[in-house]
């Protein structure tokens, strides 16, 4: 799987391809009708080191644009917004053991759960593909900068 | 910048209005806000692991969980909070700093030397005095933090005294800290309100746009219905915590009694007993019965008045074996 990279001062974005991202942060990668999650580079490297992360549970019906857990870093909780409907099936059990997976590889090891879509044809319709959420990113990682290079 | 002078202490009624702000409002807020005695523990603490559940029991102080992360904080009419709920710009992020120095200015109003330390407390020399924890959901971001003035120290180390080596679990850990009070700096003494009036008018003078804000009666049935369906209940200010392990021993005239516990959502999935103690009639009965109910002292306490403790336990008391749940 290849991933789209851009350079930003000493850090690098990745931005894997052949999967759909959600503006609050978090990728999806659909299978038929299940699909896995996880959280963005983007969204792990502006977080910084998660202390642990907090899930809806196996069965809950989840709300595109609602929220589905969250992470922790150092004192600040961050609500994880879910970029689909659907039912979660499986948590990733070694992410919630391990939550640094989330920082080391947050495309592969630090997936988080797996839902079954309800309508994903229509929760598309509020989703990136990868060139244009490297766009998006770019943006950010831009107005980011910017307005810290201004501290 | 909205500014508002919460007219309750009650901790359910402050804390759910941060979520109503968070969540139902677009605009950008600054409350100062004074809570009777209460926990406030972090939104990933297990409750149980972080109180001291005797002392809170004697003395009925409510817990609640927040929204943000972090510790366990004990809250008095001794302690000042302070909470921006603000459109997040990409800036405010982990950026404890932009939200502390209002306060570290006001505090040099009246020739205190306070300093950030770390990312996310406040000192006057070296002793904390001020700690903050920030919640972010979409675009909406929340920075509270609090300000001890004159509060009992001795209530804040007793009612936070928990026993962490009876849970196993993944859950924040509270870390203690040397802490102290504003008025110990003073040199002329102020009140906890002349205190919060300086530190509104310091948020004036950085807020050009500013007006003071009164909730509505709608804002007020919301605000309301949060604490109803959410911070007053169990469920949510015990039972959000996932998963732990529980154990406790203690040698009794009767023998040694050891309990384990493996709870979920705040409700018992499994139990053992174990010991060396006397019993006419398998502990198994009991291990079944305390299955999926809470670990809550009055559902415990419950569940073992359904048995003759004595055909279990010889020469413990009920009371002894429900203590070994907390």
């Amino acid at each position: 799987m290849s991933y789209k990279e851009y350079i930003y001062d000493k850090f690098i974005f990745k931005v894997k391809n052949g999967i759909y991202y959600h503006k609050d942060g978090c990728w999806i990668e659909v299978g038929g009708n299940i699909a896995t999650m996880g959280v963005s580079d983007l969204f792990q490297t502006l977080i910084g080191d998660v202390a642990s992360v907090a899930l809806y549970g196996i069965g809950v019906n989840i709300v595109q644009g609602e929220p589905m857990g969250d992470i922790e870093t150092m004192k600040t909780s961050i609500e994880l917004i879910s970029p689909v409907t659907g039912t979660i099936t499986e948590h990733n059990k070694q992410v919630t053991e391990t939550p640094e997976l989330i920082n080391s590889d947050p495309y592969g090891e630090g997936w988080l759960l797996k839902v079954e879509l309800k309508n994903f044809e229509s929760d598309k319709l509020n989703l990136m593909d990868s060139s244009k959420y490297f766009d998006y990113m770019k943006q950010q990682v831009e107005e980011e900068g910017r307005k810290l290079g201004k501290e | 910048m909205h500014l508002i002078d919460s007219k309750s202490s009650d901790p359910y009624f402050n804390i759910a209005t941060e979520e109503f702000l968070l969540r139902h409002k677009k605009e950008d807020y600054f409350a100062l806000y004074i809570n009777s005695p209460s926990i406030i523990i972090g939104k990933n603490q297990n409750a149980l692991s972080e109180i001291n559940v005797e002392y809170v029991k004697k003395n009925k102080i409510p817990v609640v969980r927040r929204l943000s992360g972090g510790g366990a904080v004990y809250h008095s009419m001794g302690n000042l909070n302070f909470s921006f709920i603000i459109k997040d710009s990409k800036n405010n992020f982990m950026n404890f700093k932009k939200f502390t120095t209002p306060i570290i200015e006001a505090l040099k109003g009246l020739s205190i030397n306070a300093e950030n330390t770390g990312r996310n407390d406040l000192v006057i020399e070296g002793k904390k005095f001020s700690g903050n924890a920030q919640f972010k959901s979409k675009d909406r971001f929340l920075h509270h933090g609090t300000l001890l003035f004159s509060s009992n120290i001795s209530e804040v180390s007793k009612s936070l005294n928990a026993d962490t080596v009876k849970f196993e679990d993944k859950s924040t850990k509270s870390v203690a800290a040397r802490v102290t009070n504003i008025t110990d700096y003073l040199k002329e003494k102020i009140t906890i309100e002349e205190f919060k009036e300086l530190i509104f008018k310091q948020i004036i003078a950085d807020n050009l746009e500013h007006h003071f804000y009164e909730f509505s009666a709608e804002d007020l049935d919301e605000i309301n219905n949060l604490v109803k369906t959410k911070y007053e209940t169990w469920d949510w200010n015990y039972g959000y915590f996932p998963k732990y392990n529980f154990k406790n021993k203690k040698k009794f005239p009767g023998g040694l009694v050891e309990i384990y516990l493996d709870v979920e959502d705040g409700i018992i999935k499994n139990s053992k007993i174990y010991g060396d103690f006397f019993s006419k009639l398998d502990v198994d009965d009991i291990e079944k019965a305390l299955k999926d109910i809470r670990h809550d002292e009055n559902k415990i306490s419950g569940t073992l008045a359904k048995f003759n403790i004595h055909d279990y336990f010889l020469n413990i008391t009920e009371d002894e074996i429900l203590g070994l749940f907390f």
